[in-house]
């Protein structure tokens, strides 16, 4: 079975996947800046004063932010990077697994 | 509850419930890296992967990762967004659901620096490990007791994502706060992070809850394990 019979099984995941894409800047960037963003993990650093250590700057797509393009179309560049590279780890796994048991 | 609630908060942006560089110390950094890769070892012994199981893991950590950014912000109080590693389990096993999950945080962290590296074993450990394996577990003694009926499913599904995530939060609590530096951070931290992640996580139950019964009554083929 090729790469592509494989995934058309999954056309409606794939489909809802790319919907929620293209809503994602309203979600992760609009209301998240316009309501203050916390996580409970924040809280609980800050009460114990934990300073994250930045240990460099190992990619340019930091904080799902894409060089030069805005915020909210750049958050949505960055998931289809995101998206894309798990999916190609997919299809190369898949094609060693399928190797492997030929 | 409304006590937590009043508590003050930071202003730290970009992070979620990844915990970043600096906040664990070297023993935690260690047993964290070491408990995740033995059960990685493990799960790839008993995976038996085949190309059909490894094209579901990566639409399945597709879509997970895409929910993961979908953050809801409550005013006033704090965000939530969606973790998946009850719902990766249960659809597709132990196994797989943790290297669907795994796949996930460590893409997180490495292309978007969402999560450090020193603390990759943890959050790995958190949520592609307590938080499935949890899950599972309470949605397996939920089945067991009531059948596996739809009703069942639905119930086992929502404690299954409420507990998993819970106790998620309540072990990056512990990670964090019983660190030698802070002797006594473990008695904050770990009501922070339990109590506000057992609210939070009654959305992850209902999602996770509403999710396995569409996938299942539509026979999607990503639902592996529960058949």
């Amino acid at each position: 079975m090729s790469v592509a019979e494989m995934y058309s099984k999954y056309k409606k995941a794939l489909i809802t996947i790319a919907v929620l894409l293209v809503v994602s800047p309203i979600f992760g960037v609009i209301l998240a800046n316009a309501v203050g963003y916390h996580e409970p993990l924040d809280v609980a650093a800050s009460m114990l004063h934990l300073h994250e250590v930045n240990l460099g700057d190992w990619t340019p797509f930091a904080d799902y932010t894409v060089p030069g393009l805005p915020e909210a179309i750049g958050y949505i560049v960055a998931g289809a990077i995101g998206v894309a590279i798990i999916l190609g780890l997919g299809v190369l796994l898949s094609r060693m697994v399928g190797n492997e048991s030929a | 509850m409304v006590v937590l609630i009043n508590f003050p908060l930071c202003t730290v942006n970009g992070e979620r419930v990844h915990v970043p560089d600096g906040f664990l110390t070297l023993p935690w950094i260690v047993a964290t890296y070491l408990a995740t890769g033995a059960y990685a070892l493990y799960a790839k012994m008993k995976a038996k992967l085949t190309p059909e199981k490894v094209t579901a893991m990566s639409v399945l950590a597709a879509a997970i990762f895409v929910a993961q950014m979908l953050n809801w912000p409550i005013p006033g109080g704090t965000s939530l967004h969606f973790v998946g590693g009850a719902l990766a389990y249960l659809l597709l096993g132990p196994w797989l659901g943790f290297f669907t999950e795994a796949t996930v945080v460590t893409v997180q962290a490495l292309v978007f620096h969402d999560g450090g590296i020193t603390t990759l074993g943890a959050n790995i450990l958190n949520m592609a490990i307590v938080d499935g394996v949890v899950g599972y577990l309470v949605y397996k003694a939920v089945t067991k007791v009531m059948g596996n009926t739809r009703k069942a499913r639905l119930i086992g599904a929502f404690l299954a994502g409420w507990a998993g995530i819970t106790v998620a939060g309540i072990m990056a609590g512990l990670e964090i706060g019983l660190s030698p530096s802070f002797p006594y951070g473990v008695a904050t931290t770990v009501p922070v992070m339990g109590g506000w992640h057992a609210l939070l996580g009654i959305i992850e139950g209902i999602i996770t809850a509403l999710v396995i019964d569409y996938l299942y009554e539509r026979n999607s083929p990503l639902v592996v394990h529960l058949r």
